[in-house]
């Protein structure tokens, strides 16, 4: 399982996209945090794709919920697309599906 | 198979995927579903970075004792530490809301574990954890 958090960030169809892989822990939100706060900048739609996220933590979650939080607050749009079980199952059990808009993939979550 | 596993994890978060590395494995060892064997490992983590947040306030010098001992029927995972002892209101969980950036690691963790319980003991803090074993999911 890959260990390391990276991401990297591109633009597609005027989105910005994150691509985030790797473990999201106590060591690796920050960050996370702060390239998903700046992924804010200058765009009015960002999708965060988490396909390559094997493992989540509930620091990893606050920092999702932090830039979810900045983006309602600059009216702009976030997204997540590419959840895996292990992501899926920290949402649920935080009771934060129905807090994010998901997409099953890149696609859709350009599309809508 | 009932066997003991004991880990002194560094309290700095760069150990802690060794940590879970070693707690999936113990939940796969016992016949946990892939699935449990993820929320186990995900309530461990928690635990232990509850530690190095609150207890140790994150210093990252210090350490923690991580003990799996598996039974016939449970797998108990007792965290043992130094530093300061955890706020009662803390630990008995609080009422998420949608957007509440903390809580949520207590939470995980009582969602997750069958049993949490919190003691003060000579050496230190410990929580204990506990996952019941159904006999399906034995190996």
């Amino acid at each position: 399982m890959e260990r390391q958090m990276a991401s990297s960030t591109r633009i597609e169809k005027g989105t910005t996209i994150v691509d985030v892989v790797g473990q999201i822990d106590l060591g690796s939100s920050p960050a996370l945090r702060k390239t998903l706060l700046e992924s804010l900048n200058g765009t009015k739609r960002v999708a965060i794709n988490l396909s390559a996220v094997k493992y989540i933590d509930s620091s990893g979650i606050a920092s999702l919920v932090e830039v979810l939080r900045e983006a309602r607050n600059s009216n702009k749009r976030l997204v997540l697309f590419g959840l895996t079980g292990a992501v899926l199952q920290v949402l649920q059990l935080t009771r934060l599906t129905g807090v994010f808009e998901i997409c099953e993939t890149e696609e859709q979550a350009l599309g809508t | 198979m009932d066997f003991h596993l004991k880990l002194i994890v560094p309290s700095d978060p760069r150990f802690l995927s060794i940590a879970r590395a070693a707690v999936c494995e113990v939940g796969t060892i016992c016949g946990l579903s892939e699935e449990l064997c993820q929320g186990v490992t995900l309530a461990v983590d928690e635990a232990l970075a509850n530690i190095i947040r609150h207890a140790y306030k994150n210093r990252y010098d210090q350490e923690i004792e991580l003990n799996c001992q598996t039974g016939p029927n449970q797998i108990v995972f007792t965290l043992l530490d130094r530093g300061e002892p955890p706020d009662p209101a803390r630990i008995c969980g609080q009422p998420l809301d949608d957007v509440s950036l903390s809580g949520r690691g207590t939470h995980l963790m009582r969602s997750v574990m069958d049993e949490v319980h919190y003691e003060r003991v000579p050496e230190g803090n410990q929580v204990r954890l506990i996952k019941r074993l159904s006999v399906t999911t034995e190996g």
